[in-house]
């Protein structure tokens, strides 16, 4: 009898024993790979990933093995990560880009507006910076719901120290009792995390100019300079370079229109895309919170010179 | 001695409606029944630039539901960013006191702005928050009776604030005369779109 293979395509098929990359077996991982894998070496093979995943630094890149450990944000995974948060983060990475930086006579912050479409209604409400209460404003970067939630109990929180204390609240503080309210959707109530980083600038009397950024795990730090949003690596690079203690004002936001021009994606730099804002004590001694216009805006980036594309910045 | 808790530490407080402004003014006096206790109270309050309210009655709840007020013009500040019309201010307020209809606080307010296109707005209303909307003149306090009758009789329609200001002192100073319980002295806020005015008077000091 006559046998018969119909070839479909001018490749042979592959067989075990010659083609070694073309015939693949199902791996521990769910993966394919060129070897058959036996009960005992998927266990082995398992150990010494893990060993592996906990050498690694916190990469953005999660393997197939951690699904397990990242459906509920209320437990830990074996390498002793919250991985729901750590996908927080990994939004917020991918949303405009915010930088606050603390000046010895205020507090600068610069946003930078992902939405830029001729259809938006640019009202006077503001995308990136939000007024917290007189003292204190934030800029935000990661998901506008969430944030605009956090906003809100960030506002409430304030007034009910106010009204307590008869007192504006200091920054820490409240900058506390939000990331307090952040922990706990870190550990209890099955829901997920905020995905939004902020950036607090403020004053108060027993401490002077602060500037803080939180994450969505609850963390927060006082620093001098900081970014949030995409690029903010590479922004934090140059800031640590270029920042001087002390400098002025202006100072601060030729560094901070010079810092974002540098890492933000776009070209070039137009008033469109950004929000300035500055926390500053007036000369009868009350904090003011003060957003740019447009015109100022355009009017600084012609100043420092950072409406032309990022190659030619001064 | 019978113990009335609206008359516990005595108050007057009347609002007046002038040409495109007006005024607002409170005695001084805080008592604890017949001994006084301070002579400077500050019964009158800033909302902001153009919403005033003063308010008569127990003194712990004057400065608690002035505290209360502050809190939540301040949040409608923030998620509006706009100031609060006297219209819906008086609205919120007389919210806040019906919330506690069964516990009230113990005060009666006296609310006085200037509304949109200038136009001055005053309203009274009982702790419990029925408001009275009036065109020219509201009172308030333990000197309430004395108030109506020297308002009535001195009151004219559209005066501008220098006269208003005059109207309302006389009838502030000579109604508190009448009542033991207020008195020593005056604080008058004139209010127009382009300046607040604060004066201190000097009447009879008892």
């Amino acid at each position: 009898a006559e046998t018969l293979q119909i070839v479909v395509s001018s490749s042979p098929v592959p067989s075990h024993a010659n083609d070694k990359e073309s015939y693949l077996w199902r791996s521990h991982t769910g993966g394919f790979g060129t070897t058959l894998e036996s009960r005992g070496s998927c266990k082995r093979n398992q150990g010494i990933e893990n060993q592996k995943k906990s050498e690694r630094k916190v990469s953005s890149a999660v393997s197939n093995m951690s699904r397990r450990y990242d459906s509920r944000t209320t437990i830990f995974s074996p390498e002793g990560r919250l991985y729901q948060v750590e996908y927080a983060m990994e939004a917020i990475g991918n949303a405009g880009s915010a930088i606050g930086i603390l000046a010895k006579d205020g507090v600068v912050l610069i946003g930078e507006k992902k939405v830029t479409s001729k259809l938006l209604q640019t009202s006077t409400s503001a995308e990136k910076m939000y007024k917290i209460d007189d003292h204190v404003a934030c800029a935000v970067a990661g998901i506008m719901s969430d944030a605009n939630i956090l906003i809100n109990t960030a506002r409430v929180q304030a007034q009910r120290y106010t009204f307590m204390y008869q007192e504006p609240m200091p920054v820490e503080q409240l900058v506390q009792s939000l990331c307090d309210t952040k922990q706990g959707y870190t550990q209890f109530g099955g829901l997920r995390p905020f995905g939004v980083s902020f950036l607090f600038a403020g004053w108060d009397k027993n401490h002077g100019f602060q500037l803080y950024m939180s994450d969505p795990s609850g963390n927060y730090g006082g620093w001098k300079a900081a970014a949030v949003g995409a690029n903010n690596q590479a922004a934090q690079s140059i800031l640590k370079q270029d920042y001087k203690d002390d400098a002025s004002r202006e100072e601060v936001v030729e560094l901070a229109l010079k810092v974002l021009s540098k890492t933000m994606d776009s070209t070039s730099l137009t008033s469109e895309k950004l929000e300035l804002a500055e926390v500053f004590l007036t000369p009868s001694g009350s904090v003011q919170y003060h957003v740019h216009s447009p015109e100022s805006l355009t009017k600084l980036l012609v100043k420092h010179g950072v409406t032309q594309p990022a190659a030619e910045t001064s | 001695m019978a113990m009335q808790i609206f008359e516990y530490n005595g108050s007057a407080v009347v609002a007046m409606v002038g040409k495109n402004c007006f005024a607002i003014a409170s005695d001084r006096r805080l008592g604890v029944q017949l001994q006084t206790i301070a002579t400077d109270f500050q019964r009158i309050s800033k909302i902001h630039d153009r919403v005033f309210i003063g308010l008569s009655g127990l003194a712990t709840d004057v400065q608690t539901l002035y505290q209360r007020l502050v809190f939540r013009h301040k949040l409608y500040q923030l998620r509006e960013e706009r100031d609060m019309k006297p219209e819906t201010f008086a609205s919120l307020v007389s919210a806040i006191l019906y919330e506690k209809r069964f516990g009230p606080y113990l005060c009666q307010p006296v609310i006085a702005g200037l509304g949109e296109d200038d136009k001055p707005f005053i309203c009274t209303m009982d702790s419990i928050g029925a408001k009275e909307l009036a065109k020219d003149f509201v009172v308030s306090g333990t000197a309430s009776e004395s108030l109506y009758g020297a308002c009535e009789a001195m009151y004219k329609p559209d005066m501008e604030a220098e006269e208003l200001f005059e109207t309302i002192s006389q009838a502030l100073l000579s109604s508190v005369d009448r009542d033991c319980l207020s008195g020593w002295g005056g604080h008058v806020y004139v209010v127009t779109p382009t300046e607040i005015k604060e004066r201190i008077l000097k009447g009879r000091m008892d």
